[in-house]
């Protein structure tokens, strides 16, 4: 389970200038599909993602995700933020199990799955560590495993390596593919970064601003399990020439 | 200067003693200048007679002839020390939660904000004559302006820290599952610690100063009380001692909430020093 639908749906920020954020989106995601959605600041892919994470609310139209109105946040839904957004009065063990904790599970029904998630970002020597004493990416780990304690049905993924350093990006982003492999968790990944979209996901949404629209859907066949060595495949290139003529027909528009 | 920046900078005991340099001349040319006579038209006693005085007050016999003060030092400064936290103790439980809410929820903002922004400009020393009239000549009056004073600093401050968190820190809350109650106990509370405890500190410093003001006028003992009697009585060596003794108390109980904000905040101070 992890279906994702979005139908005629708008978002308008009321002020004294009414902007007009998203229009129109209509967007299927099915379970277990990894959808990036890429274009220019300003777009509402965030806003997009917000809508189906909960915190923003539509202004017309629907949202589904497994059948049911998405009316606010949950669990089910592990959103990503890209500033990792941790407690920092919480150590790393105390970060990963907030969910489970504020859900009122016991210990023993939280604590093997917590020991797996830390292990599986590679951070089992790090639990007793505060936020402040990690590195951008180390952060942006505790991010994700704190997310997948709670078994979301769909990771909603906001430019969550966009502050991180190149070689940090190519790792996290390795780090992302081999998780997303093991447990095949529906994904919602909000980038502007071309590459990562191509290297990550089986379907790219482009979208241009003003209002914010989805202008395209590209595919991307290049096969799983998928490695960072993916990036300097002859395919590869043909899927990012094809993303560039298309910006540039968009910026041309 | 790079000779004397790692002598008196860079460690401990070198911080300390240029810290003292000043107030240890200050006392020396007061002890140099008070003999003569000629300080103040010989008002003022000089350090040795005040450290006499404040050992008497402290050490002396209990109610023994002319001395009302003698071994009477510390049940005024436990005295002072009780209604300082009382009333402190009192703002804090008020204002902690009257902050959280005003800075969390937009209608607790609108019913109690302009209230406190009307009744703040209104100087504790003016509330002295109300408090004696509703409370009379008793403890309470004290604890009453103590808690006022110390009650604006601590629900402004709180106030602060709870509009300041970080929007995403609620979202992700919110995204784990938590209840209103366990975002407001478990991320806006903690959040706003670092502006409390500003908050308290100030607060802690204006209680101080309410309590000096409220003995002086509204209570029969505590070191307000001795303060303004021994200055009556001519006994300036006294009203030295008791000053030396407010300023000791204030500084150690402020020294107190840091050492416990070092201890519940060590979070902060690390991501301070981070950023």
């Amino acid at each position: 389970m992890g279906n994702v639908s979005f139908r005629a749906t708008s978002k308008t920020f009321p002020g004294k200038v009414p902007v007009c954020a998203l229009d129109d989106i209509t967007l299927e995601i099915k379970d277990g599909e990894f959808v990036a959605l890429l274009g220019p600041s300003g777009c509402g892919k965030s806003t997009l993602l917000n809508l189906l994470a909960g915190f923003e609310t539509r202004s017309t139209g629907e949202i589904k995700f497994d059948g049911a109105s998405v009316e606010k946040p949950g669990p089910d839904r592990g959103v990503v933020f890209q500033e990792a957004s941790l407690f920092p009065w919480l150590n790393v063990w105390d970060n990963i199990t907030f969910g489970p904790r504020v859900q009122g599970l016991k210990r023993d029904e939280y604590e093997s799955k917590a020991r797996a998630m830390l292990k599986l970002v590679g951070l089992e020597a790090f639990a007793d560590a505060l936020p402040a004493q990690l590195s951008g990416g180390m952060r942006q780990r505790v991010g994700i495993a704190r997310v997948l304690v709670m078994s979301p049905r769909a990771l909603l993924m906001d430019e969550p390596f966009g502050a991180l350093d190149a070689q940090t990006r190519l790792a996290m982003q390795q780090l992302l593919l081999d998780v997303w492999q093991t447990l095949g968790t529906t994904v919602l990944f909000v980038t502007h970064d071309i590459d990562e979209a191509i290297l990550l996901a089986d379907r790219i949404c482009m979208m241009s601003a003003r209002p914010g629209k989805i202008t395209r859907e590209i595919t991307v066949n290049l096969p799983r399990p998928r490695s960072i060595e993916s990036l300097i495949t002859p395919a590869f290139a043909a899927y990012k020439a094809e993303i560039m003529a298309e910006m540039r027909i968009a910026h041309a528009r | 200067m790079k000779w004397a920046n790692s002598l008196l900078l860079d460690n401990r005991a070198g911080k300390i003693a240029l810290g003292l340099i000043l107030p240890v001349l200050v006392v020396a040319l007061w002890q140099a200048a008070g003999p003569t006579g000629s300080l103040f038209g010989g008002v003022l006693p000089t350090p040795d007679r005040v450290w006499l005085a404040w050992k008497v007050w402290a050490f002396g016999p209990p109610g023994m002839g002319l001395n009302p003060y003698s071994g009477t030092w510390l049940d005024n400064a436990l005295f002072s020390t009780e209604r300082v936290a009382k009333g402190f103790g009192t703002a804090i439980l008020f204002g902690v939660p009257l902050g959280i809410a005003i800075g969390w929820w937009r209608l607790a903002a609108g019913a109690f904000d302009p209230t406190i922004q009307m009744l703040r400009p209104i100087p504790i020393t003016a509330w002295l004559p109300f408090s004696i009239a509703v409370f009379g000549i008793r403890d309470m009056g004290s604890v009453f302006l103590i808690a006022l004073g110390a009650f604006y600093p601590i629900v402004i401050n709180t106030t602060q820290g709870a509009r300041g968190i970080d929007k995403n820190w609620i979202r992700a809350a919110l995204m784990m599952g938590a209840k209103p109650l366990d975002v407001l106990t478990r991320v806006v509370l903690p959040a706003s610690l670092p502006s409390i405890f500003t908050g308290l500190r100030v607060g802690l410093g204006i209680g101080w100063t309410a309590v000096i003001v409220s003995e002086m006028v509204a209570v029969k003992s505590g070191l307000g009380y001795v303060l303004w009697d021994a200055y009556y009585v001519g006994r300036m060596d006294v009203v030295i001692a008791d000053m030396a003794s407010i300023g000791l108390l204030g500084f150690l109980s402020d020294r107190l909430i840091i050492a416990i904000e070092n201890w519940v905040l060590g979070w902060h101070r690390l991501q301070s020093f981070q950023a």
